[in-house]
């Protein structure tokens, strides 16, 4: 009875609290230039109505009461652009206020600073971007956001995805992203943005996920519709982490692999309802298409549309403005999903299909239209041809003029007659004076780039002709000279992948092309990267060939691995104690933001390369290593996850290609002594196929791997034989075994039937592929009498198998043989 | 889309009170006014017929009220307010028994063993067949009626009731026909022309019917009568909604080459329906026109 009393009242009190939401209007990047130089992107119109109304719309079916607009560049317009809204009337029952931020907000990151600094949000809030075109009820999202909230506080965020398949065409293909969900919580467990260019072809998965969580469900077919769901923590987990920029790549990301912070964010899938953001030139042609084929229905052009705008719907989803201002010629052609603004003229013969033509437009005889946005007040002229592209506002098009795919025309822009843009080309107007002054204009860094292009305009523009009356700047097309980060979202060639009209079927066959000539090692490589870092997932359907896991391809990565490097020398210089430098680590494996596994590997590098290098005999060099190792080895462990396998196949890649390569065994064996690695783990090492070298070009690197894994073998046939007469072995003089001996004591009694089973194939197949790399070895062994005790240990234990042991040990030696000559 | 039906309820409440006024005013000019003059020739300038018909009883009972009596300028309202309340509530019960209305002759239309077509959940046909039920022992076979697949739930209710009831697919409703002895399909609107707007997927089982010469009978009631004609459609559908339900937003690759229309209401032509059995008896589409002219006033046509 008093959990029923008590509902009602709860109730209430939710509803009392005003739903807020929080609308970014800035995109921070420059995806539409130039048609973004005189106005923000969110007040760009599509479907003849600005982002913002759409995203207005959006909010209030959700029924927020309160909004927040982050404005940064060109403030004002969105300012004014809000007060003459519809929404500001009385009665829209919904507040809107917009916020202006300072210029140095460069990232949603910096902006979710800001909201934390004002204080603007009491409460769970909304946060979306100020181009969402969406029908998705969210406030059933916030809804069960705030069940979950209840019993589980942790869960600070609910991101809305939407299922589209891998191929939509409103699925962005450049900057779009794999989520690992837990199936029955729908929690998110891992997320791995990708891109177009690099090519991301595998995503990384740590292990624990596999671990912790019974089914997952890895996918790559959702739209993240960029709707979250926030607790009031999440502006101030932006305040406190001030590297945080991206919400999705640093935000997520970092909260999702942080080991402090204990967070969790949960995803929404949802199955109804239509959301996604126009975040680059081609998105806006998708959502314009979806739009006018009604996938955002009740959000139609005929209905509801978000400027007010009347628009009859006839036949083939040709939208016509009703107020019967449009004058439409006896014989021109209107295609299907067309939709055309009030007031607006088109000529005999002219032909539209596919597109959007905006408020008092005029489309001049024979003039042909196709997939193309016009903005409102364009003149286009006779006989013209635009395909694939969109024209800004106020344009003029004079007449014979050629417009091909991609191109992007901004406001004011006159070009022609005659004249033939290539594709992808960008054109803005010319600013009336050039005599203002940028000091005082307070969208300073806007205009930088304009004045960089004004400069510049002789060499950019070179022969291209505009026509005799043009007022267009043309911008710079083609990669940069120098690219600032090639990893960055915003790459010449990922940005390719977003613009419109752009096929990229010469990135994606170049890319084919690579694929092919490597089709041989591929099954090796990914078995590789699955042993190194949990499990590889196919990300793209077209390809899987991961890169090789020795060449660090990333600028961040190979910083961390300097950084790692600085930190351990530090720590053996200034003899910090395992645990400090393992803190350490940690700190700087969260600040760059890499894998588990580079961490390990830098660890390692860096402890082999300590070892100091001894001329004067095994003995002494032994000694070294067991200091080395005794000292420092523990900090393998420490640095968080423990993974033996991986360290032992760390550890055979940096040998193969270090000059400690003869170390290897020593290096191994200390690692055993110490219970950094035990029996299991060398023998798991031993079978993995790429332990060997296998599928590897042959090359000095892939021989000294392979040299390593015959040591392996030793050390393999050792442990055999000391399982099987175990007495015999303390004569041996070997460390390992009185150890080893206890080791093997204590697996028995936990160690179930399948694993013996598994240990004993193990040990077969070792036992079949051994031999045949003795034989590929054999040529170039010169044996010089054994030194090594270990390999020595190896020959005189080997009972069963002698010839086998005879030509191990050769070899093993021919190891030490090479150590010597050092 | 507006709601025909809202339109509708609103023009017949105008009309009542229009009526009522016009017998409170002028009651003793039209009570005066000789019925030979209605004649088929001066029909349409006319206009209601029904009105001269029921105005001129009425007329001898408030014949007295008179507007802006200068002693006392309220009386007219006083007068004139229990009549039009006691108008609204005529309109009210027989929006409240419409369904009793409309079935109360089911026994006639439906006979024993027959087959009867439906699709759609049409509260009208539901309530129809099931007073049917009582009387005649017989069979409906309900079409699932995709993409909303109203259907189930209508066969469901049937099933429920007792009526032997077969759920079948769209597609198979031309091959059922043959053996199918009346279409009884639920209206949207019923328009002027003695068409109608109904659920999707009543233009082909009325396009089928008629290959087979099958029946077709409508059971609508009077509220869905609307003088409206389809002209703004040039085919046989409106309405138009998300195509989502028809062809998955995950389908990426088909989205992009398939245009997909999802009309939620099909108009179906007078020539396809032989009856519309309404709460005010049963009529032709011919002579829907004439139901219109004496429901409502023509200058509430435009809203």
């Amino acid at each position: 009875m008093a959990s029923q009393a008590g509902g009602p009242k709860d109730k209430l009190v939710d509803d009392e609290e005003v739903l807020q939401a929080v609308v970014l209007a800035d995109s921070f990047n420059k995806r539409f230039r130039p048609l973004t130089t005189r106005k923000p992107r969110c007040l760009l119109p599509i479907c003849n109505a600005p982002l913002l109304d759409w995203t207005f719309e959006s909010l209030a079916l959700a029924g927020v009461q309160e909004v927040f607009v982050i404005c940064r560049s060109h403030a004002d317009l969105v300012k004014e652009a809000i007060k003459e809204s519809k929404w500001s009337k009385p009665g829209s029952g919904m507040k809107i206020v917009p916020i202006m931020t300072s210029k140095e907000t460069y990232s949603p990151g910096d902006a979710m600073r800001d909201i934390y600094t004002r204080g603007l949000v009491s409460s769970d809030f909304i946060l979306v971007m100020g181009d969402l075109v969406s029908n998705i009820r969210i406030d059933e999202v916030v809804r069960v956001h705030k069940e979950r909230r209840k019993t589980n506080k942790d869960a600070i965020m609910t991101m809305v995805v939407k299922e589209s398949g891998a191929e939509h065409r409103t699925r962005a293909r450049g900057d779009s992203s794999i989520f690992v969900i837990d199936s029955e919580t729908s929690e998110c467990l891992h997320y791995e943005s990708v891109t177009g260019f690099p090519a991301t072809k595998s995503a990384k998965i740590p292990r624990e996920i596999f671990a912790e969580h019974p089914e997952v469900e890895i996918r790559n077919d959702l739209i993240d519709c960029s709707i979250d769901v926030c607790s009031v923590e999440v502006p101030s987990l932006f305040q406190d982490n001030f590297d945080y920029g991206d919400i999705r790549r640093d935000f997520v990301h970092g909260v999702l692999t942080s080991d402090l912070l204990m967070k969790s964010i949960h995803l929404y899938v949802a199955q109804e309802g239509y959301a996604a953001r126009v975040q680059d030139t081609r998105s806006y042609d998708s959502i314009s298409k979806d739009i006018l084929s009604r996938w955002t229905f009740p959000l139609v052009p005929d209905d509801n549309h978000p400027s007010g705008h009347n628009y009859e719907l006839r036949r083939g989803n040709r939208y016509i403005a009703k107020d019967g201002s449009v004058v439409l010629a006896r014989t021109c052609k209107i295609g299907a999903n067309t939709l055309i603004g009030p007031s607006s003229t088109i000529s005999e013969n002219a032909q539209v299909t596919s597109s959007v033509i905006g408020q008092n437009c005029i489309i001049g005889a024979g003039t042909i239209i196709d997939n193309a946005y016009i903005f409102d007040n364009t003149i286009i002229g006779s006989n013209c041809k635009i395909q694939r592209s969109i024209v800004g506002s106020g344009c003029s098009i004079k007449e014979n003029t050629q417009i091909t795919k991609g191109s992007l025309i901004g406001d004011g822009v006159t070009i022609g007659p005659d004249v033939a843009l290539s594709p992808f080309e960008r054109l803005s107007a010319k600013r009336p004076s050039l005599k203002h002054t940028p000091t005082t204009d307070d969208s300073e860094d806007e205009d930088s780039d304009l004045e960089g292009i004004e400069r510049d305009q002789e060499s950019i523009k070179g022969s291209i002709d505009l026509g005799k009356d043009s007022n267009a700047l043309v911008w710079p097309n083609g990669p940069p000279d120098e690219e600032d980060d090639p990893d960055d979202v915003e790459n010449y060639r990922n940005q390719r992948f977003m613009r419109l009209g752009d096929d990229v079927s010469d990135i994606l066959s170049s890319d084919a092309g690579s694929e092919t000539s490597e089709e041989g090692t591929d099954s090796s490589h990914v078995e590789t990267d699955s042993q190194y870092d949990g499990r590889s997932v196919s990300a793209l359907s077209d390809a899987s060939a991961p890169s090789d896991i020795h060449t660090f391809s990333d600028n961040a990565e190979r910083e961390f691995r300097v950084e790692v490097k600085q930190s351990l020398d530090r720590a053996f210089a200034e003899g910090h104690s395992v645990d400090n430098a393992a803190v350490e680590l940690k700190t700087l494996r969260m600040a760059s933001n890499v894998s588990l596994t580079r961490v390990r590997e830098a660890v390692i590098a860096a402890i082999v390369e300590r070892i100091p290098l001894v001329d004067s005999g095994a003995v002494q060099q032994r000694k070294e290593i067991a200091s080395v190792i005794g000292r420092w080895g523990p900090l393998i462990d420490k640095i968080g996850g423990v993974d033996a396998v991986e360290t032992v196949c760390l550890l055979q890649a940096h040998c193969a290609t270090s000059s400690r390569m003869p170390l290897f065994g020593q290096i191994l064996a200390a690692l055993y002594q110490d219970d950094i690695v035990d029996e299991d783990d060398i023998r798991k090492w031993h079978s993995l196929p790429a332990s060997k070298g296998e599928g590897r070009k042959p090359s000095p690197e892939a021989d000294s791997l392979k040299k390593c894994w015959v040591i392996g073998s030793h050390m393999i046939k050792q442990f055999d034989e000391q399982e099987s007469e175990d007495d015999n072995s303390e004569e041996e003089g070997v460390a390992p075994t009185s150890r080893n001996i206890r080791k093997e004591g204590e697996r028995d009694n936990d160690s179930s039937d399948d694993e013996q089973m598994l240990r004993s194939r193990i040990v077969s197949q070792q036992h079949t592929s051994s031999q045949s790399g003795e034989e590929d070895d054999d040529d170039d062994v010169s044996s010089p009498p054994p030194t090594d005790p270990l390999s020595s240990s190896s020959s005189e234990n080997s009972g069963e198998d002698q010839s086998g042991a005879a030509k191990d040990s050769t070899e093993g030696s021919s190891d030490d043989g090479s150590e010597g000559s050092v | 889309m507006l709601e025909h039906s809202v339109g509708n309820t609103v023009r017949k409440v105008l009309h009542h009170i229009r009526e009522e006024y016009q017998t409170a005013t002028r009651g003793t000019a039209i009570a005066t006014s000789p019925k030979a003059q209605f004649s088929i020739a001066k029909f349409v300038l006319q206009g209601q017929p029904r009105k001269q018909v029921t105005s001129a009883p009425k007329s001898e009972i408030r014949g007295t009220l008179k507007e802006n009596d200068p002693d006392d300028p309220d009386s007219f309202a006083r007068g004139l307010k229990p009549v039009l309340m006691e108008a609204i509530q005529d309109v009210l019960d027989e929006l409240e028994t419409v369904y009793d209305n409309v079935s109360k002759n089911a026994k006639d239309h439906i006979h024993s063993d027959e087959i009867i077509l439906t699709l759609g959940m049409s509260r009208t046909v539901e309530a129809f067949l099931k007073t049917a039920a009582h009387h005649r022992n017989y069979t409906v076979i309900v079409a699932e009626t995709a993409p909303s697949y109203e259907g189930r739930k209508m066969a469901k209710s049937l099933s429920s009731a007792g009526i032997s009831t077969f759920l079948v697919p769209d597609s198979s409703i031309f091959a059922l026909m043959s053996r199918v002895n009346k279409v009884i399909l639920g209206a949207h609107a019923t328009l002027a022309n003695g068409g109608m707007f109904a659920i999707t997927g009543s233009q082909i089982a009325a396009t089928a019917a008629r290959a087979h010469s099958t029946p077709v009978v409508v059971c609508a009631g009077q509220f869905k009568l609307t003088p409206l004609w389809n002209l703004y459609h040039d085919y046989a559908a409106l309405d138009f909604g998300n195509p989502d339900e028809v062809l998955g937003f995950e389908e990426g690759h088909l989205v992009d080459k398939a245009d997909v229309v999802n009309p939620y209401y099909d108009y179906v032509r007078p020539e396809l329906i032989d009856a519309y059995i309404t709460n005010d008896g049963d009529h032709p589409p011919s002579s829907i026109y004439r139901l219109l002219k004496e429901a409502y006033d023509d200058e509430d046509t435009e809203l």
